[in-house]
C-alpha cells in the first residue's frame, strides 16, 4: 500500500533521514522504533508532506506522493496523529472531530464515522460540547486518534501515543489500535515503547540515526541482539 | 445635565459599533495571517468611494450600495493578495509581520495616490435623503443615519460570527489560527484559508467605508487615521474574538465621546491615540487578550 | 580597500565642490529649489536611515522629529531670536523628544515600536494643528534669499552623510548592525542593545530636527503642524529602503532618484511618482532588501565576471 524507496531528507543544511526504505501492506500493522532523535517523527512528516524527500520515493497505493501538497495527501486517506495529538484546544470536542471529517470523502459520512469513532471512545460522546483544552491526557490522547479517524484514513499514522501517558492508559491506547487495526485499518505506528510496540506488530523497523538498521516481525525484531540490550535490558 | 450625559454615552455606543466594524476586517487578517496590512485604512476608503459612486450614479438609499461594495471589495482585495501578500505566507511569524507592515505601506501610498488622481482631494461625503432624521426617546437624540450604521455594523459582526462558529470554512480558519500544521494534516489547505481571510478582511473594511461615507466624510488621506483607529480597538479588545472586537470598539468610542464633552471635540483623535501609546507601552496583549498577542 | 576609500572620498569632495559652486553659475530660482529639496531628503532620508535602515528599528515617527525642529525654530525666530538659536533651540528640542520616548518606546520591540512611533508622531501632528492652526509666515520674507538657504541645506547634508558615515564605521556602528541582525544574540555578547538604539534614535532625531530648522528658515509660509505629516517620515523611508537601507550612500540615491521620477513624471503623466515609487519600495522589500545599492553591486559583479575581468581587490562586501 505504501513504500518508502530511499528516502533522504534535510531540515535546513541537516541530514535527518539515510536511504530511508520501508513498505507497509494492507491491513498490516507496521511498527516504526528508534531511540530519540533517529527520526522517528521525520519519517512520517516526509509521508505527510510536511517535509520534501530530498531524493528517494514514496508511493502510496501506485501514486507519487513526493511533489503532493500535504491537505491532499490526506484527502489520498493518510491521517496523521502527531506528536502530543495537537488537538484544538480553542474549540469544543464535537468540532475537533468535525474537522477530522473535513476532506470531501470524510465529510459526506461524517454522520456514520462519528458513530464508530463514539463506539471506540465513548468518552469522547460525554464530552461533545466541553472544550478540547479541559480534556485530561489520556481523553486528549483519545480525541487526537478519534479525530484522525474521522477522516476515514486508509491508512492511519500515529506518532508516539503513548507519550507522557499513565500505564494503564498506555496498555489501552495500544489495546484500541489494535482494534482499529483489526476493524480493516492500516496502522503505522512509530513508538519509543518498545516492548509493547513490537508485541502488536505485523513487522517492525528499527531506526537509528536517520538510518533503518533492522526489519522483520515484530518477534524477530524482540529477538533481535541489539535491540534486547539497547530497550530492553 | 443628565441628558447630555446620556446624549454623549449613546453617541459614544453608535460610534463605537462602527469603530468595532472598521477593525474587524484587520482584526480577522491579522489573527489569522499574521499579515498586518496597514493600508486597511485605504482599503476602507476604497469602499468609501465605491459607495459614493454607485449613490451617486443610482441614487438608491447609501445602505443598498453595501452589495456593490462588497463586491468591489473581494476583488481588490483578491488582486493585492496575489500580487503583493503571498509570497509571505510561509515566513516566520516576526518576519511576516514586519514585512508586510512594510509591504502594506507602500501600498497605502500607491492606493493613496490612485484616490487622488481618480477622484482629486476634495471631500466627498454620502448624504442620505434622511440624513437629519431622528428619533428623540427621553431628552436623548438618535441620529437615524447613526442607528442605521449601528444595526448594520452588529449584522456583520453577527453574519461572521456565525460564519466562524457554524460553518466548515470558518471551522478550518479557526483550526488554523491555533495550529497551522494540525490544521494542514487534516486536508486543509492553508493558501486558501489564508487568502480567504485576507478577502474577507479586504471586504469588511469596504463596508465599514460605506459607513464612514455616510456618516462621515471620505478623501484619499483618510486611511492612516481610520487603520490607527482599527489598531487601536484590537489593541483595546484583544486579539481574537469578535466579542473583543465589539467591546474594544465601543470603549474608543465612549472615551472619545466623553473627551469631547470633557475636553473639546478637537482631542477626539488625540485620545485614541494616547491610549494606544499608554496600552502598547504598559499592557500589549491588550485588556483580554493573552501574553501571546 | 584603502585604495576604494580615498576614491569615495575624493568622489564626495568632487561633488561637494560642484555642488558649492552651483549658485554661481545658475541663476535660475527653479533648479537651486529643487536642489535644494534633494537636499533635504538626503538628510530626512539618511538620518531616518541610521535608526532604521542600519540599527534596524523601523520608526514610523521620524516626521515628529522634523516637526518639533521646524515649530520650535520658527516659532522662536517669529519671536526675533537670531537664527543659530533657534535653529540650535530646534536641534534641542528634538533630542528632548527622542530621549522622552526613547525610554518607554524601546520596551516595544519590532512592530510594536513601529506602529507606537507612528501613534506618537500622529498624536503631535493632532495637537500641534488644534493648538497652532494658523498659516505661519517667514519673518525674513521682505529681504528673502535663496541662495544662503542652499548653502544652508549643502551643509546639513554633508554634515548628516559625514556622520552617518562616521557611526557607519565605528564601533557603535557596528553594534548597531548587530542589534538589527540578531539582538538577543547581540544583549548576550554584551552589546547593550538600548544603549545603542536610543544612540542611533538621538542621532536620527538630531539630524531630522536640524533639517526641521532648515526648513522652518526656507519655507515662505505654511502651517505649523504640516511637517510633522505622515508623508515626511513615509517618503524618506522609502528613498533609503530603495537607495540601499544600511548603506551611507544608498538614502542620497534614493533622495535623488525620488525627485528626479516626481519631476519627470509631473512633465508628462501627472502626479504617479508616488504609485510608482511604492511599488518600487515593495520590490525592494520583497526582493531586493539591499535596494538600488545591491542591484548594482549584483550587476557590477556580473558584468565582471562576464568580461573575465578579475576584481581588483576585495570583491564586493556587504556594507549593511
Amino acid at each position: 500500500m505504501l513504500s518508502i524507496d530511499a528516502v533522504d531528507a534535510y531540515y535546513e543544511d541537516i541530514q535527518a533521514l539515510w536511504g530511508v526504505s520501508m513498505e507497509v501492506r494492507e491491513g498490516e500493522l507496521v511498527v516504526l522504533v528508534g531511540p530519540n532523535g533517529a527520526g522517528k517523527t521525520t519519517v512520517l512528516r516526509v509521508i505527510s508532506g510536511l517535509l520534501r524527500p530530498a531524493s528517494g520515493r514514496i508511493l502510496f497505493q501506485d501514486r507519487v506522493l513526493n511533489k503532493e501538497p500535504a491537505h491532499k495527501i490526506v484527502a489520498l486517506g493518510i491521517c496523521q496523529v502527531p506528536e502530543s495529538g495537537r488537538i484544538f484546544t480553542g474549540m469544543s470536542v464535537l468540532e475537533n472531530l468535525e474537522l477530522g471529517a473535513f476532506v470531501p470523502d470524510a465529510r459526506r459520512e461524517r454522520e456514520k464515522t462519528l458513530r464508530w469513532v463514539y463506539e471506540i471512545f465513548p468518552r469522547l460522546r460525554e464530552r461533545e460540547s466541553q472544550f478540547a483544552g479541559t480534556l485530561s491526557g489520556g481523553e486528549r490522547q483519545m480525541l487526537a486518534i478519534g479525530r484522525a479517524l474521522m477522516g476515514k484514513p486508509r491508512l492511519l499514522m500515529l506518532d508516539e501515543p503513548s507519550f507522557g501517558l499513565a500505564p494503564i492508559l498506555v496498555d489501552q491506547t495500544f489495546e484500541m489500535i489494535t482494534k482499529i487495526n483489526r476493524e480493516g485499518v492500516t496502522v503505522l505506528l512509530v513508538e519509543q515503547n518498545v516492548r509493547a510496540a513490537l508485541e502488536l506488530a505485523s513487522r517492525a523497523y528499527l531506526l537509528e540515526n536517520g538510518r533503518i538498521v533492522g526489519q522483520g516481525t515484530g518477534q524477530d525484531l524482540l529477538s533481535y541482539e541489539s535491540v534486547r540490550s539497547a530497550y530492553l535490558a | 445635565m443628565l441628558e447630555s450625559v446620556s446624549q454623549t454615552l449613546i453617541l459614544g455606543i453608535l460610534v463605537g459599533a462602527l469603530y468595532a466594524l472598521v477593525a474587524l476586517g484587520l482584526s480577522l487578517v491579522f489573527g489569522v495571517t499574521k499579515f498586518l496590512n496597514v493600508a486597511h485604512g485605504e482599503l476602507l476608503m476604497f469602499g468609501g468611494y465605491a459607495s459614493f459612486w454607485v449613490f451617486s450614479l443610482l441614487g438608491i438609499d447609501p445602505f443598498l450600495t453595501i452589495p456593490t461594495t462588497l463586491i468591489a471589495l473581494t476583488l481588490i482585495g483578491a488582486i493585492v493578495y496575489q500580487l503583493f501578500f503571498v509570497r509571505m505566507v510561509k515566513l516566520p511569524e516576526e518576519t511576516k509581520i514586519k514585512n508586510t507592515l512594510l509591504v502594506g505601506f507602500g501600498l497605502s501610498v500607491i492606493l493613496q495616490n490612485l484616490a487622488l488622481r481618480f477622484w482629486s482631494a476634495d471631500d466627498r461625503g454620502i448624504t442620505a435623503s434622511y440624513s437629519g432624521v431622528a428619533f428623540t426617546v427621553l431628552g436623548v437624540r438618535f441620529p437615524l443615519v447613526r442607528l442605521a450604521s449601528l444595526l448594520t455594523a452588529l449584522i456583520f459582526l453577527l453574519a461572521l460570527h456565525l460564519f466562524l462558529r457554524k460553518t466548515y470554512t470558518g471551522k478550518a480558519i479557526r483550526a488554523t489560527v491555533q495550529d497551522w500544521e494540525a490544521a494542514t494534516l487534516m486536508g486543509i489547505d492553508i493558501q486558501r484559508v489564508y487568502f480567504l481571510a485576507f478577502v474577507l478582511g479586504a471586504a469588511l473594511a469596504g463596508v465599514a467605508g460605506t459607513l464612514v461615507a455616510v456618516n462621515y466624510s471620505i478623501e484619499p488621506s483618510m486611511g492612516l487615521n481610520w487603520t490607527l483607529k482599527a489598531l487601536i480597538v484590537m489593541v483595546l479588545g484583544g486579539l481574537g474574538s469578535i466579542t473583543g472586537t465589539l467591546v474594544g470598539g465601543l470603549l474608543l468610542g465612549l472615551t472619545e465621546s466623553v473627551t469631547s464633552l470633557l475636553l473639546s471635540s478637537n482631542y477626539r483623535e488625540v485620545v485614541g491615540l494616547v491610549l494606544f501609546v499608554l496600552i502598547l507601552i504598559f499592557r500589549p496583549q491588550g485588556l483580554f487578550g493573552t501574553k501571546e498577542a | 580597500m584603502k585604495r576604494n576609500a580615498y576614491a569615495n572620498i575624493g568622489l564626495a569632495v568632487l561633488a561637494i565642490v560642484v555642488l558649492a559652486c552651483l549658485p554661481l553659475v545658475v541663476k535660475k530660482d527653479s533648479i537651486l529649489n529643487l536642489l535644494i529639496l534633494v537636499l533635504l531628503y538626503v538628510v530626512l532620508a539618511s538620518s531616518w536611515n541610521i535608526l532604521g535602515g542600519y540599527a534596524g528599528q523601523s520608526n514610523l515617527g521620524h516626521a515628529a522629529f522634523f516637526g518639533i525642529g521646524s515649530l520650535v525654530t520658527r516659532l522662536l525666530w517669529i519671536l526675533g531670536w537670531p537664527f543659530a538659536a533657534c535653529m540650535a533651540a530646534g536641534v534641542a528640542s528634538a533630542i528632548a523628544l527622542a530621549l522622552l520616548i526613547g525610554f518607554p518606546a524601546f520596551k516595544l520591540r519590532g512592530v510594536y515600536f513601529a506602529i507606537g512611533t507612528l501613534a506618537l508622531a500622529q498624536i503631535l501632528n493632532v495637537t500641534v494643528g488644534n493648538l497652532l492652526p494658523e498659516m505661519s509666515y517667514n519673518p525674513a520674507l521682505a529681504d528673502y534669499q535663496i541662495v544662503p538657504r542652499y548653502y544652508l541645506f549643502l551643509a546639513l547634508a554633508v554634515m548628516t552623510i559625514a556622520a552617518a558615515s562616521a557611526v557607519v564605521h565605528s564601533r557603535l556602528g557596528l553594534g548597531m548592525k548587530a542589534v538589527r541582525f540578531q539582538e538577543d544574540a547581540a544583549e548576550s555578547l554584551g552589546v547593550s542593545a538600548f544603549k545603542h538604539k536610543l544612540v542611533a534614535l538621538i542621532f536620527s532625531a538630531s539630524f531630522a530636527g536640524l533639517a526641521g530648522g532648515a526648513f522652518a528658515y526656507y519655507h515662505v509660509s505654511y502651517y505649523l503642524n504640516m511637517p510633522f505629516g505622515p508623508a515626511w517620515t513615509f517618503d524618506p523611508m522609502m528613498m533609503a529602503y530603495i537607495g540601499g537601507a544600511g548603506t551611507v550612500v544608498g538614502p542620497i540615491i534614493g533622495s535623488v532618484f525620488f525627485v528626479l521620477i516626481k519631476e519627470l513624471l509631473v512633465l508628462h503623466v501627472g502626479e504617479y511618482h508616488l504609485v510608482i515609487f511604492g511599488t518600487l519600495f515593495i520590490l525592494v522589500v520583497l526582493f531586493l532588501p539591499g535596494g538600488l545599492v545591491e542591484a548594482w553591486e549584483k550587476t557590477r559583479t556580473a558584468l565582471q565576471r562576464w568580461t573575465r575581468a578579475r576584481p581588483r581587490g576585495p570583491v564586493a562586501t556587504d556594507t549593511r
